[in-house]
């Protein structure tokens, strides 16, 4: 697609995406204990609030937003990611 | 060769070249001996020397119209990457127990090759998001969660899963259509 805007409007601001997934975690989940039942709901919520104040940037992206709530027991979680896209505009 | 391989040789070209011309009246045997040498390692490389501007690979930049297409000729296979996956994930993941260390490098390793080998497809106009999440199995519970806005029409994903007795594995790629 041919957009002619540019800038810091339409860019993808990492520190501002940043804060509105912080809001979102703390604002669902905040002070609350691992509860088995609750997670399924937590996890919607989270991705949901996010989605919901990236589209308020109103800015020219898709949006994908993962979420994952585990359980703490000293067990080892370990997350990885690898994109093909173009760095000059996408970002994480 | 990279372009920093390429300069480098140029340049050796060059200086090499200088020195021949300054030993040309010396006829020791020395001289003619170390000449010699040098015009072994040019040979190859002088060539570049002659017409700089000729090089195989310059190419005036392309100018395209406009395609106005809008939709994906070719959809995102998802079942062909589904099947990716599951095998880098079995190829990979069956005999390892779950260490930090190798966990790490290993959830780093598997996204990068997922992503290559559906890089591989040359799905055109597709851009690759791959995550991998490798995980301790204990007694713990766990839920990953995603949402995405996109175009339901041409983006997808495709999610796999993977477990043995010590880890669980879980995969998934995103094919964003570049609009």
């Amino acid at each position: 697609m041919d957009d002619f805007q540019s800038g810091e409007e339409t860019a993808f601001v990492v520190d501002e995406v940043t804060n509105i997934i912080k809001e979102a975690v703390e604002g669902a989940i905040g002070g609350n204990a691992y509860q088995h039942n609750k997670v399924n709901q937590w996890t919607s919520s989270v991705v949901e609030q996010c989605l919901n104040q990236l589209t308020k940037l109103g800015k020219p992206f898709k949006y994908i937003v993962t979420c994952v709530i585990m359980q703490k027991n000293g067990a080892g979680l370990h997350t990885a990611s690898s994109c093909y896209w173009d760095n000059s505009t996408d970002g994480q | 060769m990279s372009q920093a391989d390429h300069d480098r040789a140029r340049d050796k070209a060059a200086r090499l070249l200088k020195k021949q011309g300054s030993v040309s009246s010396l006829a020791s045997s020395e001289a003619r001996h170390g000449d010699k040498h040098h015009r072994l390692e040019t040979t190859s490389t002088v060539s570049y020397m002659d017409e700089p501007g000729h090089e195989y690979h310059f190419k005036p930049p392309a100018r395209y119209e406009n395609t106005y297409q809008t939709e994906p000729n070719r959809r995102f296979p998802y079942s062909v990457v589904k099947n990716i996956m599951q095998d880098a994930l079995d190829g990979y993941l069956a005999e390892e127990k779950y260490e930090p260390e190798l966990c790490r490098q290993m959830s780093k390793t598997l996204s990068e090759v997922i992503k290559a080998r559906v890089k591989e497809l040359m799905i055109p106009r597709y851009k690759i998001i791959c995550l991998v999440h490798i995980g301790q199995l204990g007694d713990q519970g766990m839920r990953i969660g995603s949402r995405c806005l996109w175009d339901q029409n041409n983006d997808t994903y495709a999610s796999s899963e993977f477990r043995n007795k010590s880890l669980y594995a879980v995969a998934s790629v995103y094919g964003v259509y570049y609009e």
